[in-house]
């Protein structure tokens, strides 16, 4: 196994809330103490639902936003440490494609100039070479290079996230946060887009940290998966073992809520109480305990916090009752009736 | 016995500057009381239009429902009421829940108000009754602490809060017939098979017809009793859901299965249905999946099907009905 590309170290993002007039300003842990590696080459996916810190995760990965604390290293190196010149150069090297690319794309202009522009920058390439260039990164993606000339609004929401993607292909990067790129298209779409995604992969030998709200979205593309939740990582774990011996309660009500079109597997849906509370006031003890169905829940879920702590292979989780197996409600559906008969 | 509702050939074009939009083109179907059908397509396909037909919320222009539509509810034709008869049965026979509550909501009154309002816009009841109603409601939709909650803001509840609020207003007024248009796909996960789970008990408590109209076979596989597939402002395939999933038949039904990403189904790539939904201004001649078809032949790029029978109460509009060794392996 070849060095890591990225990783992260006890990684934390407070904001600010609160205040207006008299409010009392407080402050909230959106990141509280993540870790992780991804190797070159490696998609990692990384879920969870909103408020869980994903997207804030992924935006400090890039420099987007800047960490409260812990370290982000790319290729060796300490990406807080650097400016200027030098962060450019590492901001070629790392792009985003973001959920909705209709709010990423200026809308007067067209999409050619939109892919065309970072190159320029970049100083990559300019004139007519830079013209052949987007021209080859829009059939890279699948769209004809007529299309170069077309507004965003001109083109379907599939077709937006295919320039979306070249514009961040266009500076040659190494690594892409995919931060929900599938989320606002159809199914059809999705499935599409998801096998460029693959393509892409394999041709260019990118390294990916795919950000999503479900596990079946991620199921087709990551080698890895880590869950998080109100902040924390839950479960990181090889997608195999995830998806078949969950050890976080969290993780495995996830999975059974993602069953996806199967009449006999929603019907076993494990259906959580409550909701998330909010960030402001993070539950005492573990942080899932209000909502866990677990059996086992007793008082130290009450009051103390669960440590990520290894369970075996490349699994580990955060739950004082991990080193139990869970049921596995994913290993049952695998055998049911419920895809196209034609399979 | 007459069912609940019944829609028949409905048809909703749009038209503005361009050539006309046919955006629901000869759609029906029956809503048995009590039961749930489930009304799913992706973007473009007409299930919105259908369901704001039905409530005649169609702004003419752009929008018309072609006269020989007909849409019966409890006797009487819903496109023929005068407005007064129709404002009696909106909201109050026959009500909907949309996708974003927080467009839905108004932001600057509490939500014990709002259903309040509602409550009073139909039934001639005290402000009192109508608070106190407001408090029932807001139980039944199991948000905890109805009688603190009724004074919040929308702002003050989670998106998930705001859904059951909707579906508490939705039902102020008891309807026979509750349409729900993705109600669920602004959620999160959890919270999705909460609101889902809770959709189901209601109907069931309630007796009311439902339909639910969504982009995601998932959300039906629970709570449906009937599925309805739609494509190109039709239906493509209508059966009891068992059926529909142990069964599909259309190519499309069957390649929307197997588009949709499975935690079960670790394959690397997925299937996909080629090329994009065609726009509802050019749809295209002879059965409008035709050009996305792997199965396609001569026959399908010349005449459209009917909803054809391919078992009991299991109907396709596709020509593989009457020539199924034409069906690709």
């Amino acid at each position: 196994m070849t060095s890591p590309l990225v990783e992260v170290e006890h990684l934390v993002k407070e904001f600010r809330a609160g205040g207006g007039l008299f409010g009392r300003r407080r402050t909230v842990r959106a990141v509280d103490g993540v870790s992780f590696v991804i190797a070159r080459g490696e998609t990692l996916g990384l879920v969870g639902e909103s408020g869980s810190g994903k997207t804030t995760v992924g935006r400090m990965l890039l420099r987007l936003l800047q960490p409260t604390g812990g370290t982000v290293r790319f290729d060796g190196a300490d990406i807080s440490a650097v400016d200027g010149a030098a962060l450019r150069a590492l901001r070629r090297r790392m792009q985003i494609v973001f959920q909705d690319p209709s709010g990423s794309l200026n809308p007067r202009m067209t999409v050619g100039a939109a892919v065309r522009e970072p190159i320029v920058v970049h100083k990559l390439a300019k004139g007519v070479d830079a013209d052949e260039r987007v021209a080859s990164l829009f059939r890279e993606v699948g769209l004809d290079p007529s299309y170069t000339s077309a507004y965003p609004h001109e083109l379907s929401g599939g077709q937006r996230q295919r320039v979306g993607i070249a514009r961040a292909l266009s500076v040659e990067p190494e690594f892409i946060v995919l931060d929900e790129p599938v989320s606002a298209l159809d199914v059809s779409v999705q499935a599409q887009v998801l096998n460029l995604l693959s393509d892409l992969r394999d041709r260019r030998g990118l390294t990916y940290l795919f950000i999503a709200h479900d596990l079946a979205v991620v199921r087709h593309l990551a080698s890895r998966v880590a869950v998080m939740y109100l902040g924390k990582l839950a479960e990181i774990a090889p997608a195999e073992t995830l998806y078949e011996r969950p050890r976080h309660p969290y993780t495995a009500s996830l999975l059974s809520a993602a069953v996806g079109p199967d009449p006999a597997a929603v019907k076993r849906r494990i259906v959580l109480e409550g909701e998330a509370p909010g960030l402001g006031r993070p539950p005492s003890g573990c942080v899932f305990h209000p909502r866990c169905p677990h059996p086992l829940k007793d008082t130290r879920c009450f009051e103390e916090s669960p440590a990520l702590h290894k369970i075996e292979g490349g699994q580990w989780a955060a739950c004082h009752w991990a080193d139990e197996p869970l049921g596995t409600p994913v290993a049952d559906a695998s055998g049911s009736a419920g895809g196209p008969a034609a399979e | 016995m007459s069912p609940l509702l019944r829609v028949q050939q409905l048809s909703t074009t749009f038209t503005t500057s361009g050539p006309p939009a046919r955006a629901v083109d000869g759609v029906s179907f029956d809503l048995e009381a009590g039961e749930t059908l489930g009304l799913v397509g992706e973007s473009g396909c007409g299930k919105t239009v259908t369901a704001l037909s039905i409530l005649r919320l169609i702004e003419t222009p752009p929008g018309e429902i072609s006269p020989d539509s007909v849409i019966e509810y409890d006797g009487a034709d819903i496109l023929k009421l005068s407005p007064p008869e129709l404002r009696r049965i909106r909201g109050a026979e026959i009500a909907m829940v949309f996708q974003e509550p927080t467009t839905s909501l108004n932001p600057v009154l509490t939500v014990g108000t709002q259903i309040a309002e509602t409550v009073r816009a139909h039934r001639p009841v005290s402000r009192d009754e109508a608070r106190h109603r407001a408090v029932e409601l807001l139980d039944l939709v199991r948000i905890p602490e109805a009688d603190r909650r009724v004074h919040q803001y929308p702002h003050e509840l989670s998106g998930g809060m705001q859904q059951r609020v909707m579906i508490a207003m939705a039902l102020s007024c008891e309807p026979k017939v509750l349409i729900a248009d993705e109600p669920t796909t602004a959620l999160d996960v959890t919270i999705q098979a909460q609101i889902l789970e809770l959709l189901a008990d209601l109907q069931r408590q309630l007796g009311m017809g439902m339909i639910l109209i969504t982009h995601d076979l998932g959300v039906v596989a629970g709570i449906a009793d009937r599925v309805a597939i739609m494509y190109g402002g039709q239906i493509l395939e209508q059966a009891p859901t068992e059926a529909l999933f142990a069964q599909p038949t259309h190519p499309y039904t069957e390649a929307l299965l197997r588009a949709a990403p499975r935690i079960d189904a670790p394959s690397e790539r997925l299937p996909v249905i080629p090329g994009t939904v065609p726009p509802a201004t050019a749809w295209p001649v002879g059965c409008r999946f035709h050009p996305r078809c792997r199965h396609q032949w001569e026959h399908c790029t010349g005449a459209m099907p009917d909803l054809l029978q391919q078992a009991p109460h299991h109907r396709v509009r596709c020509w593989l009905v009457t020539e199924p060794h034409r069906r690709k392996g």
